[in-house]
């Protein structure tokens, strides 16, 4: 069908503790190797991926979550890479507008991950989130 | 595990946490102890060495933050030593660079 690209997808599933975010971070920094990005690209999608797999373990902490699942699914096109992040940990909570840095690093993961990939999509309810993240090849 | 943490002193007596490998949500929490051990010990000027650090997200950043605004309250301060540029590039692009002191090498701070 026109405008729809087939994609390889490699796909983790972790329990939601900080000890496997590490696991999650390696198995990208495969995937995004795999697609021939620049090493700081690759890098900027670890960090991503990282980020918000660390938010995710923060609220499944804090909502009793800790026996649930991260599931990573990475989608490898000619043109980007798709990185959907799902988990069960509880609503996210949503920072105020005027959220200071300095005051609420809550913050500082939010903003690295719109600077560090080209698209962030975010789908949230009751149960846990949806992170889309997109990173164009060069 | 790759992740190391370390204390030693500069010539001029200020306590370094010297970290290694990746400081992150399940790293973190080791380097929060080091440096409540040596806030609550009474220092207030304290140096964190990164210059062996190749991954350090935000659950360290908010780490950093939340060990500054305690030495602050005694007029301390947290340098940052040796950032390696991927690591650096955090500090900036959250405009943390501007909050903390941030210096090439052990040597400079050293000199303060």
């Amino acid at each position: 069908m026109a405008g729809i690209q087939e994609a390889d997808c490699v796909e983790i599933k972790v329990p939601c503790k900080p000890e496997y975010v590490g696991v999650v971070r390696l198995a990208i920094l495969g995937v995004a190797n795999r697609m021939g990005f620049s090493f700081d690209d690759v890098e900027d999608i670890r960090l991503a991926v990282g980020e918000v797999c660390a938010a995710a373990v923060e609220r499944a902490k804090k909502n009793n979550r800790q026996n649930t699942d991260i599931v990573v699914r990475s989608c490898i096109a000619d043109d980007r890479l798709t990185i959907d992040i799902l988990d069960n940990a509880g609503r996210r909570e949503e920072l105020p507008a005027d959220f200071n840095i300095d005051s609420d690093p809550r913050g500082i993961a939010d903003l690295l991950i719109t600077i560090l990939v080209n698209e962030v999509n975010i789908i949230g309810n009751d149960e846990g989130t949806k992170v889309s993240l997109v990173k164009y090849a060069s | 595990m790759n992740f190391s943490v370390e204390t030693y002193r500069l010539e001029n007596g200020m306590p370094v946490v010297k970290l290694g490998g990746e400081v992150d949500v399940y790293t973190t929490p080791k380097m929060k102890e080091q440096l409540a051990s040596l806030i609550e010990s009474g220092s207030q000027r304290i140096a964190v060495d990164l210059s062996e650090v190749n991954y350090f997200d935000s659950t360290a950043l908010g780490a950093l933050i939340g060990a500054l605004r305690r030495v602050k309250e005694q007029e301390g301060s947290i340098l940052v030593i040796g950032a390696q540029p991927r690591v650096r590039r955090v500090f900036e692009v959250t405009g943390l660079d501007g909050v903390f002191e941030m210096y090439e090498s052990a040597d400079q701070a050293s000199k303060l």
